[in-house]
């Protein structure tokens, strides 16, 4: 127990801002809650305690369901898509001698992080066009026509934008993991006689789980926060919709009950997951080292 | 060395697969109105026209301005509370130190979006009570990003702060400087990278931010995420248009990456709870 450096009234001062934007969120889930256990909408404009009713409502709402359905296949698929591609990626990279080039690729695949969102949208929705998108390429060479944005296939596409826009994230997250196995272990392995495909496989990706851990638990969290991507790529389209877009658009419409319902439940969804990461993981990995 | 040729070869597929998106982001912009309607967007242009961009530069040159009115204090003062927050914490330390993280990293964690009706009513409530304006002005997206961001900003300086000796802090303190002064002379200079590394990702994923303007404003002028999305509503078949407005609403964050991107990693890594 270090000696306290600084009093409480001035750690209160220091504090006060970021308390009362804490406060702020944290009301904000509260006031969600309960508004989601009322009738209060633009139709009805009171504020009626309605218990589980609203919940009762919102699943029996085919487009929240398909929404729900949607999202949790999209943090799957960018879950197993992003951490294989992460992995490809950064084992690659690890194999560089030169440290620049291992720190300017890892920049580059990170790139699509930097652009805003609905820029990428607005470059992919033309690439995936029928006519002159990929098509107009691979046509000519003997591939069959794809309808990118039609129908059900339209979700797959915006998959594989996610992947392009987190697997350098994954990459990264697995890189950081790689940098801590002892180079010895490695040296020691190569010099044995094994070669590098069974060094990686046996050594080094068995040592960072870490990394398959960040990788699992970003992956899902940024699926679970889809938004900007389908929007821009497709607007307001039945096969694209997930569970913010549905939530967006219920409070644009002002059937604010719902919205709040669904927020709720993307809460509760993300904190499923935050709540085990934040209380063990962070408290292991960082707050370990404050004492 | 059969490892690294082949890891060559894979970086090279993947890499040009990751250039397509930025390729044909540049290609398209510099078409000319023939060449939009007539060729497939990966087809360079048959000679590249300016054109487009320069009338994207003029039409966005204000919302850009406006965007970096808005983003820029945001960010630098979430940093700078954040820093202030996560000094205090590290001072004071004990069980403070070890929940009141835990607190403000599940905010950062849970979906933003999901506050955003409570958020906005709060807004209209702080308007009214005050006689500000804050719904669908400058002053009011600022305070929404810097109450979303400043928990963020804290979180990331306090991973940062671990690395912070305490050694010369306890030394100032015994001989009588007051706090703001050991924070500004001390523990500032020691915190400058991560400093700077919030201060990068903060800028660039506010200014990357479509929802919390959508929310919190008419129209589509006040932010430049909103003035691309505008372009999304004309369907047909001129993408260059569209294409030069997300290569000038791009363009500040891609810049500030490719100079900053060290630090932007950084940042990324530390959001994990990674000291990097």
């Amino acid at each position: 127990m270090p000696l306290r450096l600084i009093k409480t009234r001035e750690l209160l001062v220091f504090l006060s801002p970021l308390l009362v934007f804490v406060a702020v969120i944290y009301y904000g889930v509260g006031w969600n809650f309960w508004l989601s256990l009322t009738s209060y909408s633009i139709y009805r404009p009171v504020l009626e305690f309605v218990g589980l009713n609203t919940y009762a409502q919102l699943f029996s709402d085919p487009d929240f369901v398909n929404a729900l359905v949607r999202t949790l296949a999209w943090a799957l698929l960018l879950v197993l898509g992003g951490n294989v591609l992460g992995l490809v990626i950064a084992s690659s990279i690890f194999q560089l001698r030169s440290s620049k080039l291992r720190s300017v690729l890892t920049s580059y695949f990170i790139y699509p992080m930097a652009v805003p969102l609905v820029a990428s949208g607005v470059i992919w929705r033309w690439l995936f066009d029928s006519v002159k998108g990929f098509n107009a390429v691979l046509a000519p060479l003997g591939f069959p026509r794809v309808e990118w944005l039609s129908g059900n296939n339209a979700f797959w596409s915006l998959v594989l934008v996610s992947l392009w826009v987190y697997s350098g994230f994954v990459a990264l997250m697995y890189l950081a993991a790689f940098y801590n196995v002892p180079a010895s272990a490695i040296e020691a392995a190569l010099v044995d006689g094994a070669d590098m495909l069974t060094v990686m496989v046996k050594i080094v990706i068995p040592a960072s789980k870490l990394g398959l851990i960040l990788g699992v638990v970003f992956s899902t969290l940024f699926a679970l926060q889809m938004f900007d991507l389908p929007y821009s790529v497709l607007y307001i389209n039945p096969f694209t919709s997930t569970l913010v877009m549905y939530l967006y658009n219920k409070f644009a419409y002002m059937v604010f009950n719902l919205s709040a319902a669904a927020c709720i439940f993307l809460i509760a969804l993300s904190a499923s997951i935050a709540i085990p990461y934040s209380t063990y993981g962070l408290r292991k990995w960082i707050l370990g080292v404050v004492r | 060395m059969k490892a690294e040729y082949a890891a060559a070869v894979l970086l090279l597929l993947l890499g040009a697969l990751w250039a397509i998106p930025l390729y044909a982001l540049v290609a398209g912009s510099l078409k000319n109105l023939a060449d939009a309607m007539g060729t497939p967007v990966l087809q360079p242009p048959s000679q590249p026209d300016f054109g487009n961009v320069v009338a994207a530069l003029e039409k966005f040159s204000s919302t850009i301005a406006l965007t970096g009115l808005i983003v820029l204090p945001a960010a630098f003062a979430a940093t700078l509370l954040g820093s202030l927050s996560a000094f205090a914490i590290r001072l004071y330390g004990g069980k403070v130190a070890d929940w009141l993280p835990v607190v403000i990293a599940l905010t950062t964690y849970i979906p933003y979006q999901a506050i955003i009706v409570p958020l906005v009513s709060v807004i209209r409530q702080v308007e009214v009570a005050t006689g500000i304006p804050l719904y669908d002005t400058s002053q009011g997206l600022f305070l929404v990003l810097l109450v979303y961001y400043t928990p963020m900003a804290t979180l990331l300086m306090f991973i940062f702060s671990n690395a912070m000796p305490r050694e010369p802090i306890e030394a100032s303190l015994v001989d009588g400087a007051g706090l703001p002064t050991i924070y500004w002379r001390v523990a500032l200079p020691l915190l400058g990278p991560g400093f700077v590394s919030t201060l990068i990702f903060l800028l660039i994923n506010m200014w990357n931010n479509l929802f919390i303007p959508l929310s919190m404003t008419r129209g589509y002028e006040k932010f430049v995420t909103l003035k691309i999305f505008s372009y999304v509503g004309q369907a047909g078949t001129i993408y260059n248009e569209m294409f030069a407005a997300a290569l000038i609403g791009s363009l500040p964050p891609l810049v500030v990456f490719l100079f900053m991107s060290k630090y932007f990693i950084r940042g990324m890594l530390t959001l994990t709870g990674r000291s990097a």
